[in-house]
C-alpha cells in the first residue's frame, strides 16, 4: 500500500482505497490500519528499512505516558501521520498523536460509571480502536461502543451494546468492514450469553446481532442441558478477522459458562449429547447479515476455561500440494489449528505446548480425544490433577504473527498446568459465576520456565525454534519484511529477533511489563517501531505465588515508546 | 437489612434500626459494632473456608489468598487494619467497593459462608 503522508484526508483516502480494493489479504506497509495490522490479523508489515542488519541501532525518538497504571493492552492504529491509541481503565483516554513527534493532536476521556470495575473479571484493559471513514471506534468496559471524529476527537455517537451491570464489557478493538463497525463482548465469567453485533459506522444504528449460543428452537440449543444456554458464556472478547473475497467475518468464542460443566451437560468426557455448541468455537459470519456460515468447536463441553477467543489469522497455505484457504488459531487448549476458512473443516491440530487433557484431535470427527476415564476432566466435587495446559492456556489473547517472509507463525506460549474441580454455585446476575475451584500455583509443565516464545511451522506442523521465558508472560508478536520478529516480556524487555533463527539482535528495557505486540509504520520514508507497555494486573491475582512473581517482575505502568534508526 | 436467613446477627437489632434510619454517621469499624466470628480458630471450618475462598474470591485475591497486588492482599488485613480487620472484612464483603472492583456479596453469600472464609483468612495473616 502506498501511503500519502500529508494530512488526515489523504490518510483516510488510502485506508478507504485499501478496503475497497477487495484484496482479500491486503498487507500493512506505511500505515498500521487495523488491530492485527491487516484484517487477516497477520501482524506482518512489508516495511524493511529496519532489518536484521541495522536493528541494533534503534534509538528512542519519543515517548508518551498512557495516563493509567495497569494492563496496557492497546495496539496503536496509524493512519497517515496520526497514531490513535487508548489507555487502560475504561479506556480512560483515547489519544490522537502525531506519529512522527508524539505531539498530542487531541485526547478524549469517556465518562464511565464508577461501579463498572466490579463487573470486569480480569483486568481493566482496552485493546485499542478501529479507524475508518474519518471515524474512530472503540468499545468500553461499561459495554458501550463509541464513535469519535478522527480529526477533532469530538464524540459523534455512543450506543449501549449490553448491560454492564449483568457482567457484560467490551475489551477488544472492534472490526471495521465496509460501512459497519462490528464488536464482540466479554462476560464469560458472569453467566452472560455471547454475541457479535454490527452497527452502522455513520449513525451507530444496529444492523445485526447474532448470538453465539443457539436460542430456543434453533439447531444446537439441545446441546445445552436445560436452561443452561441462557447463561452459557461463549463471549466474544477477542478480535475478528475479515475475508473480503468470501465476505466472511471470523470470530471465536470464549469458554462455556460457568466453568463447572456439570451445570451444562453430562459432566464427563462423553460429550456427544451436550457439547454446548457455540462455546469455545470458531464461527464464520456473513458480514452483511450476521448469519452464521459455519462453526467449528475447539473444546466441546469445556470444563477447563479453555476459552477459544484467540485470534484467527487468515492466510493461504500449500499443504500436500494443494492450496488451502487457511485460518490459523493457537488455542488455549494447547492445539495449533489449521482450519479451512471456506468450510470450517479442520485440516491440522497439533499440540504446541505440553497437552495432557486430550491425547489428540481426531481429524475425521474434528473432536479432541480426551484422556481416558475422565482423568483430566474436572467434575462436580472431583479434582482433576496436573492438567496441562492450565486455564491461562497454551496461548492467551496476546496476538501471534504470521510472517509472509518466513511462512512461520510466532506465538507467545505458556508452559503451565493446574488442578481444577467443579463446585455447586447459584447464578446471580452481575456476579462471578464460575462453579469451579482451581489451583494454578504449580511448576512448569516441562522445565522451570513458565512461558516461551515459539516459531511454529504451520505446514510442517512443528516447532522451529523457541525461547524460554522464566516468568509468565511473553507478549504478542510482530513480524516485518526486514527479516525480524519483535516481542517483549513481563520484565519489560522488548526484543528484536532474527525471524529465521530466533537470535536476539536488539533489546531495550521499557521499564514495565509488555503483553501486547509492537507495531511499525513509516512517515516521510522513515520507519518507526512503537510499543505500548504496562504490566498486567488482573491475571496475576489468581495465580497465587506465581502471580506474586509476575507482580514483582516489573512495576505497573503505562508508557508508549517509539523507536527509529 | 438483617434478614432472618442470616444466622449470625452481629449487631443488636436496635442499633441496626439506628443504622438504617439515622443520618448520624456510624463507623462500622467502631468497636461498639464490631462483629464476632463464630468459628474463630476452628481448624475444620478454616479448611472448608479455604475452599470457599478459592471458589468465590481467588479470581481477584489469589488461591489460598496468595497473590502479589498489595491492596488486594488479604493476608495483610491484620497488618493493615489491626483490630478493625474483622469489621472492615464484614463491611467490605457485604457492601462492596464498586469503584475499586469489589462486588457486593450481600444476598449472594450468607453470613455463614463469610465467616468460614474469614476463619480461613485468620490462618494466613502475615506478620510483616
Amino acid at each position: 500500500m502506498k501511503s500519502i503522508q500529508k494530512g488526515l484526508a489523504g490518510g483516510f483516502a488510502v485506508a478507504i482505497l485499501a478496503a475497497a480494493s477487495g484484496a482479500a489479504l491486503a498487507q500493512a506497509g506505511n500505515e498500521w490500519p487495523h488491530y492485527g495490522a491487516d484484517q487477516s490479523n497477520t501482524r506482518y508489515s512489508t516495511l524493511n528499512q529496519i532489518n536484521t542488519g541495522n536493528v541494533k541501532d534503534l534509538k528512542v525518538v519519543w515517548a508518551h505516558s498512557m495516563g493509567t497504571l495497569e494492563s496496557q493492552e492497546s495496539t496503536p492504529i496509524i493512519i497517515g501521520d496520526t497514531m490513535y491509541v487508548t489507555s487502560s481503565t475504561g479506556p480512560k483516554y483515547v489519544f490522537a498523536l502525531d506519529a512522527k513527534t508524539g505531539a498530542r493532536k487531541w485526547s478524549y476521556q469517556p465518562e464511565l460509571p464508577s461501579d463498572y470495575m466490579s463487573t470486569v473479571c480480569c483486568g481493566l484493559d482496552n485493546r485499542g480502536v478501529a479507524v475508518a471513514n474519518g471515524k474512530v471506534f472503540y468499545g468500553r468496559l461499561d459495554a458501550k461502543l463509541d464513535a469519535l471524529d478522527a480529526k477533532t476527537g469530538k464524540r459523534l455517537w455512543s450506543v449501549t451494546v449490553a448491560d454492564y451491570k449483568k457482567g457484560y464489557a467490551i475489551t477488544s478493538a472492534p472490526l471495521v468492514v465496509k460501512d459497519l463497525v462490528i464488536t464482540g463482548m466479554a462476560g464469560g465469567e458472569y453467566g452472560v450469553r455471547g454475541f457479535v453485533a454490527a452497527y452502522k459506522q455513520s449513525t451507530g444504528e444496529q444492523v445485526w446481532k447474532t448470538y453465539t449460543i443457539p436460542g430456543e428452537g434453533e439447531p444446537g440449543n439441545e446441546t445445552w442441558k436445560g436452561d443452561s444456554w441462557k447463561t452459557g458464556g461463549a463471549s466474544t472478547w477477542g478480535v475478528g478477522s475479515y475475508d473480503a473475497k468470501r465476505n466472511l467475518v471470523y470470530w471465536s468464542t470464549s469458554n462455556a459458562g460457568p466453568w463447572g460443566a456439570h451445570t451444562r451437560g453430562s459432566d464427563s468426557s462423553d460429550v456427544s449429547q451436550y457439547p454446548n455448541l457455540g462455546s469455545a468455537s470458531q464461527l464464520a459470519f456473513d458480514a452483511d447479515t450476521g448469519k452464521i456460515n459455519w462453526q467449528y468447536q475447539y473444546t466441546p463441553h469445556d470444563a477447563w476455561d479453555f476459552d477459544g477467543i484467540n485470534e484467527g489469522v487468515l492466510t493461504d497455505l500449500t499443504i500436500g500440494g494443494s492450496k488451502i484457504p487457511a485460518l490459523l488459531h493457537a488455542d488455549r487448549n494447547g492445539f495449533f489449528y489449521v482450519l479451512n476458512r471456506d468450510t470450517g473443516k479442520v485440516v491440522a491440530a497439533d499440540p504446541f505446548v505440553t497437552v495432557n487433557w486430550a491425547t489428540h484431535v481426531d481429524l475425521v470427527t474434528g473432536r479432541p480425544v480426551e484422556a481416558p476415564n475422565n482423568e483430566k476432566r474436572p467434575q462436580l466435587g472431583k479434582w482433576a490433577r496436573n492438567v496441562c495446559p492450565n486455564l491461562i492456556g497454551g496461548k492467551n489473547w496476546s496476538p501471534m504473527s504470521y510472517s509472509m517472509q518466513t511462512g512461520l507463525v510466532y506465538l507467545p506460549a505458556f508452559n503451565m498446568c493446574m488442578d481444577i474441580a467443579n463446585r455447586e454455585e447459584e447464578y446471580t446476575p452481575g456476579k462471578f459465576y464460575l462453579a469451579s475451584e482451581f489451583n494454578l500455583g504449580m511448576p512448569g509443565a516441562t522445565g522451570d520456565n513458565l512461558a516461551e516464545f515459539i516459531a511454529w511451522d504451520p505446514v510442517a506442523k512443528k516447532k522451529v525454534w523457541s525461547i524460554p521465558e522464566a516468568n509468565m508472560w511473553a507478549s504478542g508478536a510482530m513480524t516485518t519484511a526486514g527479516g525480524l520478529v519483535f516481542y517483549g516480556n513481563i520484565d519489560g524487555m522488548l526484543k528484536a529477533l532474527d525471524a529465521k533463527t530466533g537470535k536476539v539482535l536488539w533489546q531495550f528495557r521499557v521499564g514495565t511489563g509488555i503483553t501486547q505486540s509492537a507495531v511499525t509504520y513509516a512517515i516521510d520514508g522513515k520507519q518507526y517501531l512503537a510499543i505500548v507497555a504496562g504490566r498486567v494486573k488482573g491475571p496475576p491475582s489468581f495465580f497465587g505465588k506465581l502471580g506474586q512473581k509476575m507482580m514483582e517482575a516489573s512495576p505497573e505502568g503505562g508508557i508508549l515508546m517509539v523507536f527509529a534508526l | 437489612m438483617f434478614s432472618k436467613s442470616r444466622i449470625n446477627v452481629l449487631v443488636p437489632a436496635a442499633l441496626a434500626a439506628v443504622l438504617a434510619c439515622s443520618p448520624t454517621f456510624v463507623r462500622s469499624d467502631d468497636a461498639a459494632v464490631r462483629p464476632v466470628n463464630p468459628y474463630s480458630g476452628d481448624k475444620v471450618v478454616a479448611k472448608e473456608g479455604g475452599s470457599l475462598f478459592n471458589q468465590f474470591c481467588s479470581h481477584c485475591h489469589g488461591p489460598w489468598a496468595e497473590q502479589g497486588e498489595r491492596p488486594r492482599d488479604l493476608r495483610r488485613l491484620r497488618i493493615r487494619y489491626d483490630a478493625d480487620a474483622i469489621a472492615m472484612f464484614y463491611k467490605t464483603v457485604n457492601e462492596g467497593r464498586l469503584d475499586k472492583g469489589m462486588p457486593i456479596w450481600k444476598g449472594v453469600l450468607p453470613d455463614a459462608t463469610l465467616w468460614k472464609i474469614y476463619t480461613f483468612l485468620e490462618t494466613v495473616q502475615e506478620e510483616e
